[in-house]
């Protein structure tokens, strides 16, 4: 394997070669630290506000994605072949502001101003995505998905959703005029060899193909596997862990790609989870919502299914929702594969089926098929970027007669794994899917789990919850059933032309 | 200037500038990241070392042996500061429990050591390898337990007028409820940091700090210095809403860990710190007595309220707003205060009205459906123009009842079913609630110095804050108005000690008082120049950047052409705050859905009918009103510090357990504001509103949700748990 020892990324349009770094160092660290660029703010350092937003650009099939990133959980040197964008790089040359940083100023989206950065680059990334793209004007809501992983404490949001909507006639830019330049820039930073760095022992090491991969991760057992560094990011930031030796999956080509098997959709373990939503939310809307309600932008476009199965969290959101759909997954160890139902892997609190010397490669979910139904809930205290207190994720199959042939019922947050409610599916087995078969189902999650209290919801609470999505699932699959879901609601809130119609002050 | 007659027509009456909405100044400092803020002032001193804050591990106790030989042989250390170390230090004014802690702890948190190094990582990792052994104590730290060992709190002696007692218990219709509210936190978004710098034995820090007067005289009393020799700069403050009203430990420590390293050091709390190491909005139990008769005019209203804090601490004073709010001969309010060893308790975004009124506003809420009336009625019904407790002293101005009326004229309250849990939409409950919104008026003296350039550029410069409120821009207007020149010919300074001392930022007191500051300095100012240019006889007018009279115009600029003219003035207050009472009003409406399956609440919209005097800048004012709104939200639905009451500490101390609100909790906003002058605040003829915008809102949002499911939920926050137990089974 030939190893580069150059970390090279593009800062803005400027090439920065850096070598020795510590491999756990962040963005945000390196930006205000060595850099003295202090426009990027830190208000927590472990992914939770958005203070931290920068812009990433990386080279996907030939073209530059752009996509916001919390770059107080980002190890810098995984920044190897992408291009950096921080709020200094918005102003024109000529300096005036940005059409999106004058918007924030048309609007009184700033206050204390200490959010505003972040704002202002979560802002630019809808700009540049979505603004640009034909018939692009984005909805209200998905200005605040775009959003979402920023807090503000003064402003209460309006005054900024008010100056997303004045970006709606968008013009070209000097990023966008330096776009061919960077492009060119990005493909002569690829390469296939692995990228080391490292210091003071401690080694970071980014793999270009599965196979250095695979042999990298059986010749150093002990090392941590990063992905999208949304949970690794905050052992570091927040328990202080030191660790000797990271391998970053974020570089090996094919990691991150989707598959169409025909009945089957292939995940690669490296998909992020805004990767994912598009493709699982072509399975079924609740998909789509679930995975929209992962985090949010910043840690979606990080973020990775494979983390998220890997880290094996009893909260995670998708592997519910993976297990409901009947998902199997494939581990390699070197040159040998290995493949096992989701929810197998799952052993115990804390503990997975995984050998040492493997690595999630992949997982694969069954399509729905005629007479699959199916729903996803993402129960949480906060709305948005909040973890779930608890996650219902149901797959109901009827035969021709109308009875129930196959149920699987997954939950996330009531024990100590990712589980599915084995005496619920068996009261529903042979019955027809209806109200009192729902009920049956119910009583019967108290043998399935005895949930914890904590301060996220009470195990009294859960286990009613629990019980209740299987009501509310049943109400839904009811044909003319009417809307119950908290988007479809504010989707409607917003059409009715409430009384209170303007979010908006810029015209105050 | 001594304002003691209510205004007259005064140049700000003119509102070329004032009064319009009008972008905030700073705002292309904020967007580009380019605003300083006190731990990126990377450029004001040289060689600044990284100061890491320990906190202690137990609540209540002593340390018995802290064991630093690790941490001062690893690498990069260059000193270590304890209360061992520093000698004897004292005590801010503001302070309850001291900054630094040892070998007495008070509080979970409390710094106790401060470790310097060359840089943050080596600074924190030498505080992880200081050893602490602790001999912890049994300490008090459940209000709800402390509550029967609760007394009067020193200087807040219980209110009242006729006799409570005899008429609520002859009352017809009687409430009495009890309602709770959580620790909350400020969860502003920058940390609390300070970069101090030492030059013999004056010292400066760069902070964030929203009380620039406060903060020296406590960092000269803690460590026992003149207060000349200190001065506090602090220009950029990311958000404070209290939290920053007092020096904190990152300045004190910032300034002895740069003493005995010999440089310059900067300190930033890290996030989960600052929830148990800093100060937060107390918890509260409320119990209310309302009497009224059949015909819903109120008889008897008693106010009792229990908080703890720690030894020497003050009370929340949530029955502020039940002295003025409504009428009634006979009136209660008593304040007891615990002693809790949990960390300090203090002001936060309105104290006192913020948690009063979540809970007095049920109460009203719960007695109008007691009476069978509309809960806009019954609070119009017993409106008062005078102090309820002194009928002498009439509202300077209060327009309540139009709040409320065009609020619900707005909103469509019409259209609000009383019966609660009758409008369904698919799965969802749905209802409307309303509260009234009220909050002190404070006047306090305010000092500004203008000065005026030959190029006709007209600088203030006051210790005045702005923590994102919109200080530096109304002030700006202010004395464009005042001096007739346009917006970009004023330069305006603030958040430096050397500076004419202010009002300062807090209370919703900064807007009306800093610019009646400005407005006064401005006119010391405007006599100077006239009697420069030769306007002996009459009073000229200043516009359009000239100095006019009777035909005769003459440029402003050319006064200061053989120099700078300046002028420092301030405003003082006589008594007309004791002859009225001033106050701010509003109509605060919600409505929400809650989802009978789980219990989920979802708003869906909040409107905010304001009376707050005169709106000096009616874009930055709204973005105050709906930034509290927000926050008022959070209360409602979300905030809560969990104690953990064996050990005695806030359990989610960051900002992934302790939620505010993100985007999607917020639905659509509105907020009017009434057309109000009030002449008896200041020659500004303002008042504050910064704070109105949360007071009375997470009642409105309790209501609504009652409205909707017949669920009367008295302990905040409503979390989903408490409102699912009780939801109508769903079918
Ligand atoms: C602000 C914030 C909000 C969040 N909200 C949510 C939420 O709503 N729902 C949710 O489910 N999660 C949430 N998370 C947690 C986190 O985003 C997810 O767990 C995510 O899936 C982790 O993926 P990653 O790629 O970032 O993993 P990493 O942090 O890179 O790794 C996570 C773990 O998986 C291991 N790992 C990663 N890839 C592999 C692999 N290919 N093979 C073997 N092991 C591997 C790592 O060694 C580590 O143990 C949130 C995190 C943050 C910071
Ligand atoms: S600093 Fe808060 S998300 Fe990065
Ligand atoms: S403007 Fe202060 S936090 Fe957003």
């Amino acid at each position: 394997m030939q190893h580069r020892r150059t970390i090279r990324f593009l800062l803005g349009n400027e090439l920065r070669e850096l070598t020795d770094l510590d491999p756990t160092l962040t963005v945000l660290d390196w930006l205000r630290g060595a850099e003295r660029r202090l426009g990027t703010k830190e208000g927590c350092a472990e992914g939770d506000c958005g203070a931290c937003t920068v812009v990433v650009g990386r080279l996907v099939d030939g073209v530059v994605r752009y996509e916001a990133i919390n770059a107080c959980i980002r190890f810098l040197a995984t920044l190897d072949g992408c291009q950096l964008l921080t709020v200094e790089h918005l102003k024109r040359p000529d300096g005036t502001l940005h059409p999106v940083q004058q918007a924030m100023v048309d609007c009184h989206g700033s206050q204390c101003g200490f959010c505003t950065p972040g704002f202002v680059m979560s802002l630019y990334a809808l700009y540049r995505a979505e603004v640009a793209s034909p018939g692009g004007v984005p909805d209200e809501q998905r200005i605040d998905d775009a959003l979402a992983g920023n807090l503000c404490r003064c402003t209460g949001y309006a005054p900024i959703v008010a100056a997303a909507q004045q970006l709606r006639d968008r013009t070209t830019d000097h990023i966008d005029e330096a776009l061919p330049t960077v492009t060119r820039a990005l493909a002569a930073l690829a390469d296939d060899a692995v990228v080391e760095t490292g210091r003071d022992g401690r080694r970071f090491l980014a793999p270009a193909t599965v196979d250095q991969l695979a042999d990298l991760v059986l010749a150093n057992p002990e090392a941590t596997i990063v992905s999208g560094a949304t949970d690794v990011g905050l052992w570091v930031t927040k328990h202080q862990k030191v660790l000797p030796t990271v391998i970053y999956t974020g570089r090996v080509a094919g990691l991150a790609r989707i598959t169409n098997r025909g009945d089957a959709l292939e995940l690669g373990a490296g998909v992020t989870f805004t990767a994912a939503k598009a493709a699982l939310g072509g399975l079924h809307p609740d998909l789509d919502e679930l995975l929209r309600r992962v985090g949010a932008e910043q840690v979606r476009n990080a973020g990775t299914i494979g983390g998220n199965i890997a880290n094996g969290s009893p909260i995670g959101d998708t592997p519910p929702a993976l297990i409901a759909l009947g998902a199997s997954l494939t581990l390699r160890r070197g040159t040998q594969r290995r493949t096992l139902p989701l929810q197998d892997y799952f052993l115990a609190y804390g503990k997975q089926d995984r050998q040492s010397g493997e690595f999630v490669e992949s997982v694969t979910v069954p399509k729905l098929g005629q007479g699959d139904l199916f729903a996803a809930y993402k129960i949480s205290k906060r709305f948005d970027q909040d973890i779930s207190a608890l996650c219902a994720c149901f797959l109901v199959t009827l035969g021709d007669d109308g009875l129930i042939t196959r149920a699987r019922l997954a939950y996330g947050g009531m024990a100590g794994t990712p589980k599915r409610a084995a005496a619920a599916e068996a009261a529903l087995l042979g019955r027809p899917w209806d109200a009192t078969a729902a009920r049956d189902a119910k009583a019967a999650l108290a043998q399935d789990f005895t949930p914890l209290s904590d301060w996220r919801a009470s195990a009294a609470y859960r286990l009613a919850v629990a019980g209740n999505l299987l009501l509310k699932f049943q109400a839904e699959s009811a044909p003319g059933a009417p809307a119950t879901r908290v988007l479809v609601q504010r989707a409607q809130a917003f059409k009715a032309g409430c009384d209170i119609a303007s979010r908006g002050v810029c015209n105050a | 200037m001594k304002f003691d007659t209510p205004a007259g027509t005064n140049p700000i009456d003119q509102l070329t500038v004032v009064g319009k909405p009008t972008d905030r100044i700073d705002g292309p400092l904020k967007t580009t990241g380019t605003a300083p803020y006190a731990y990126e002032r990377h450029d004001v001193v040289a060689g600044q070392a990284y100061g890491h804050v320990l906190g202690a591990a137990i609540a209540k106790g002593r340390i018995t042996r802290m064991d630093m030989a690790d941490a001062q042989a690893a690498p990069g250390v260059i000193t270590i500061v304890t209360a061992e170390t520093a000698g004897p230090l004292g005590k801010g004014k503001w302070n309850t429990a001291k900054l630094l802690g040892g070998p007495d702890i008070q509080h979970y948190h409390q710094a106790v050591a401060l470790v310097v190094a060359e840089t943050f990582e080596q600074a924190r990792d030498a505080a992880s390898l200081i050893k602490v052994d602790y001999q912890a104590e049994p300490g008090a730290y459940d209000l709800a337990a402390a509550r029967e060992g609760a007394t009067e709190a020193k200087g807040e002696p219980d209110t009242g007028a006729g006799d409570f007692h005899s008429a609520f218990a002859a009352a017809p219709v009687q409430l009495d409820a009890t309602y709770t509210t959580p620790d909350q936190s400020h969860a502003m978004m920058e940390p609390h940091a300070s970069i101090a710098a030492w030059n013999g034995d004056k010292l400066t820090l760069w902070t964030a700090n929203q009380m620039i007067r406060w903060g020296v005289k406590d960092v000269a009393q803690t460590l026992n210095i003149p207060e000349e020799n200190i001065r506090l700069i602090s220009p950029y403050i990311g958000g404070g809403f209290g939290g920053k009203l007092f020096v904190r430990s990152d300045a004190l420590l910032a300034a002895l860990g740069a003493k005995a390293a010999g440089r310059p050091v900067k300190v930033a709390l890290h996030r989960p710190l600052i929830v148990n190491n800093t100060t937060h909005r107390p918890a509260t139990i409320q119990r209310i007595r309302i009497g009224a008769t059949k015909d819903g005019k109120i008889t008897a209203i008693g106010h009792e309220s229990w908080s703890g804090d720690l030894p020497d601490g003050k009370p929340e004073t949530a029955v502020q707003q039940t002295r003025l709010l409504y009428a009634g001969a006979n009136r209660l309010t008593a304040m007891r205060l615990a002693v809790l060893d949990l960390p300090e308790g203090n002001a936060m975004r309105a104290p006192g009205e913020a948690p009063g009124l979540m809970a007095l506003e049920i109460a009203m809420d719960e007695m109008a459906e007691k009476l069978g009336m509309d809960p806009i009625q019954f609070r119009i019904l017993n409106d008062t123009q005078v102090d309820p407790e002194k009928p002498g002293r009439p509202f300077s101005q209060r327009q309540l009842i139009a709040c409320l009326q065009q609020g619900a004229e707005r909103f469509g309250w019409a259209r609000r079913k009383p019966t609660p849990a009758s409008v369904r939409e698919g799965r969802w409950l749905v209802g409307m609630g309303v509260a009234a919104g009220f909050r002190n008026n404070l006047v306090t003296k305010s000092a500004a110095r203008v000065r005026l350039d030959g190029q006709g550029v007209v600088t203030v410069e006051t210790d005045m804050t702005d923590i994102g409120t919109g200080t530096y821009t109304i002030i700006a207007q202010t004395a464009a108005e005042t001096m007739g020149v346009p917006l970009d010919k004023v330069v305006v300074r603030l958040g430096d000690s050397r500076f004419p001392v202010s009002c300062g930022s807090g209370g919703q007191w900064g807007a009306n008082n800093a610019t009646a500051g400005v407005y006064a300095a401005c006119m010391t100012l405007r006599q100077a120049v006239a009697q420069k240019l030769g306007f002996n006889a009459t009073e000229p007018r200043f516009a359009d950047g000239q100095v006019s009279s009777g035909g005769h115009a003459v440029p402003l600029a050319l006064a200061a052409k053989d120099g700078e003219m300046a002028a420092e003035d301030g405003i003082e207050y006589a008594d007309l705050h004791k002859r009225y009472q001033q106050s701010t009003f509003a109509g605060h409406f919600v409505e929400v859905g809650v989802d009978a399956a789980t219990g989920e609440v979802r708003l869906r919209r909040m409107l905010a009918v304001c009376a707050a005097g005169r709106i000096l800048n009616p874009k930055s004012a709204r973005s105050q009103v709906i930034g509290a709104m927000t926050m008022g939200a959070g209360a409602a639905l979300m905030e809560e510090l969990a104690v953990d009451k064996r050990r005695g500490f806030f359990v989610n101390h960051d900002l992934a357990g302790y939620e505010v609100p993100a985007h999607a909790d917020i639905p659509h906003q509105e907020v009017i504001f009434l057309d109000e002058v009030d002449p008896i605040s200041s020659p500004m003829k303002a008042k504050g509103v910064g704070e109105l915008g949360i007071c009375g809102v997470g009642a409105a949002v309790a209501n609504a949700i009652y409205n909707a499911t017949g669920v009367r939920v008295r302990d905040y926050p409503i979390t989903l748990d408490k409102l699912l137990d009780h939801l109508p089974e769903i079918a």
